[in-house]
């Protein structure tokens, strides 16, 4: 108990030295905000005016506390480039990056569990050969490389699947996929020297004395033990997934989080850019913490030390 | 995490083996051993070849063709490989692909070269003060690294891009800070270890000052463990530089990298798939044999590992 109370006062200081991070990293950058937001025929004076009106011409940690808490009442702003509310874009994006990142997180758990078991049940056979190269190769390529190949030969070749757009069931299958590919990779791995690990036990060996099936045992036992590490650790995959998403929402232009995070980073849209950063770094420091948390509850011997 | 807890170069350890002529042999010069190890190692030599092979292009490469990656020829766009003049054709402005890929490979080599530099000296000097000083440093240390370690490295290059403008510079300080951590922890752990072991106490108890004790003889026990694990990040490295330059963040045209020309030939796929399938082989063999090198490393400096099964590199 003591534990997870320090990890949730850790994880609240951790979130607030991110945002004062991404807060300064981003008012700080060299750009002048009035380039993204007026024409360049715009005067001086109509620049600070505008300023003014922004509140840029305030001292920093003022700036910082007043943004805070407009985030905190609901009211983080607009975009300097359209002008939306950055609420609505939240709500709008936010659904497509959860049906592309849950589909995806799904995915991972679904495949990778399955195919890890097996390989280690049929150890050093010809399937978990060909399932562990096959997540070395998926380890070692790059995603948008794979996301690629995917669109050249889903889309361009054979045309079964649109190359990109949104937000149909068809639309979502390539970039899940891709997005999953390096979790599935892993948690192949994880499953399978996690499971190898339980069955070499000596409680197993202890079961397998006492003349219980072998089936039984990997049911009942293996299984329930080796799948601890992976469920607790479920929360890694979601700061991994909300990375990658920046880069595969791109490719596909998928409408989600990411690629509005990463075109606001190219236009110099400020306030687009540092409100998304906090939500994605919110996200994944939630995900460190429920890791943390889910591998406490797994580990009985973890909560009584601390 | 594949642990490389008590490394077996440790010197308390070495005096416990067998002594036979080999291994006297091996004592006296430890390097011998493992060059021939490395000769002995497939994973080290195929990718020991691949490596020079690629290497050796992106060097030497444009001594021999020229290093004039913009010039722009339009009349000669989208040819494909073993076009008259141009081997692996071009791209859409007509600029010479095996130009632009030995530059590319050079960009990401840098990159790469500047990120393990950075990883390996900042993360050992951070890993061997916190393990082996303890207390409030080593708190501080392990808590900023625990919470730089957690993050996915896109969105912090992504967080920096924003901060700084897009480049390569954000790109490295982004893929070293999070490198620097991985070492860190690494090197941490094996300080931790060998803290206690005798020839640390001996060394204290003759009064060798801290930071010798760490440079002459905690620093030749941590290496290899921390070498390995360097050459995992330089594939890291380049695999995230590129990824970067594809969505536009990395390399500034009309600089090329690998990333931004397989993102160049994108549109082009149906004309001249070429234009993104050679610079995304260029880092498919790049990574792999980054990899196998990563693999091979680690069989010679840690034999331990090798028959047990494979673990998570990234847990």
């Amino acid at each position: 108990m003591k534990r997870s109370a320090s990890r949730l006062v850790y994880t609240i200081i951790v979130l607030f030295v991110s945002s004062v991070a991404v807060f300064y990293a981003i008012r700080l950058s060299g750009g002048d905000a009035t380039a993204a937001a007026l024409p360049g025929s715009a005067t001086e004076e109509f620049r600070e005016e505008f300023r003014d009106r922004l509140g840029l011409n305030e001292p920093i940690y003022q700036q910082y506390f007043t943004y805070m808490g407009r985030i905190l009442s609901g009211d983080p702003g607009n975009s300097l480039t359209n002008n939306k509310a950055l609420t609505d874009m939240l709500t709008e994006h936010g659904l497509n990056s959860l049906i592309l990142g849950g589909t995806a997180f799904a995915l991972v758990f679904l495949v990778g569990v399955p195919l890890g078991i097996l390989a280690s049940l049929r150890r050093n056979s010809w399937a978990d050969q060909g399932i562990m190269s096959l997540s070395t190769f998926a380890m070692a390529v790059p995603n948008f490389w794979l996301a690629l190949l995917a669109v050249w030969l889903f889309a361009s070749t054979l045309g079964w699947l649109p190359s990109a757009g949104c937000c149909g069931t068809k639309q979502l299958i390539l970039p899940a996929t891709v997005l999953a590919f390096e979790g599935i990779a892993l948690t192949v791995r994880m499953t399978r020297s996690s499971m190898i690990e339980s069955q070499n036990s000596d409680y197993v060996r202890t079961l397998r004395a006492g003349g219980l099936s072998e089936w039984r045992i990997t049911c009942k036992h293996v299984l329930r033990n080796a799948l601890i590490p992976i469920i607790s650790l479920a929360g890694l995959r979601i700061g991994q997934i909300v990375g990658y998403a920046l880069i595969v929402e791109t490719i596909f232009g998928w409408p989600g989080l990411g690629q509005v995070l990463v075109n606001a980073v190219l236009r110099r849209d400020y306030p687009v850019a540092q409100f998304f950063s906090l939500v994605l770094v919110a996200l994944v420091v939630l995900g460190n913490w429920l890791a943390d948390t889910g591998y406490t509850i797994a580990n009985p011997r973890l909560r009584k030390s601390a | 995490m594949a642990s490389f807890e008590d490394t077996r170069s440790s010197h308390a350890k070495a005096w416990e083996e067998r002594v036979s002529a080999h291994e006297i042999e091996a004592r006296s010069n430890p390097w011998r051993k493992r060059l021939k190890e490395f000769s002995r190692n497939k994973l080290l030599f195929t990718g020991s070849i691949l490596g020079v092979f690629i290497v050796g292009l992106g060097l030497i490469g444009p001594l021999f063709i020229g290093s004039d990656y913009g010039q722009q020829a339009l009349r000669d766009a989208h040819l494909t490989p073993f076009s008259e003049g141009y081997l692996l054709g071009t791209d859409q402005y007509g600029r010479d692909l095996l130009v632009r890929l030995c530059i590319g490979i050079r960009v990401s080599l840098f990159v790469a070269a500047a990120v393990t530099s950075m990883a390996l000296v900042v993360g050992m000097a951070l890993g061997m003060c916190g393990g082996f000083l303890g207390g409030s440093i080593d708190r501080v240390i392990r808590s900023v690294t625990d919470f730089v370690w957690g993050f996915p490295l896109i969105l912090v290059a992504v967080l920096l891009a924003g901060g700084l403008g897009q480049g390569l510079f954000p790109v490295i300080l982004a893929v070293g800070i999070v490198n620097v951590a991985a070492i860190t922890r690494v090197v941490r752990g094996e300080v931790v270890v060998l803290r206690s072991k005798e020839f640390v106490e001996a060394a204290r108890a003759c009064g060798v000052p801290n930071f010798r004790i760490m440079w002459r003889h905690l620093m030749p026990n941590v290496m290899a463990p921390a070498l390995v694990l360097a050459s995992y990040y330089v594939a890291v490295a380049i695999i995230a530089e590129a990824g970067l330059s594809f969505i536009g963040l990395g390399a500034q045209p009309p600089l090329p990298s690998l990333g931004k020309m397989v993102a160049d030939g994108r549109g082009f796929l149906r004309i001249n798939h070429w234009e993104s399938t050679v610079p995304g082989i260029a880092i498919a063999l790049l990574v792999l044999s980054v990899s196998l090198i990563g693999d091979g490393l680690r069989d010679v400096f840690d034999p331990q590992l090798r028959h047990e099964a494979k673990g998570v590199e990234k847990e």
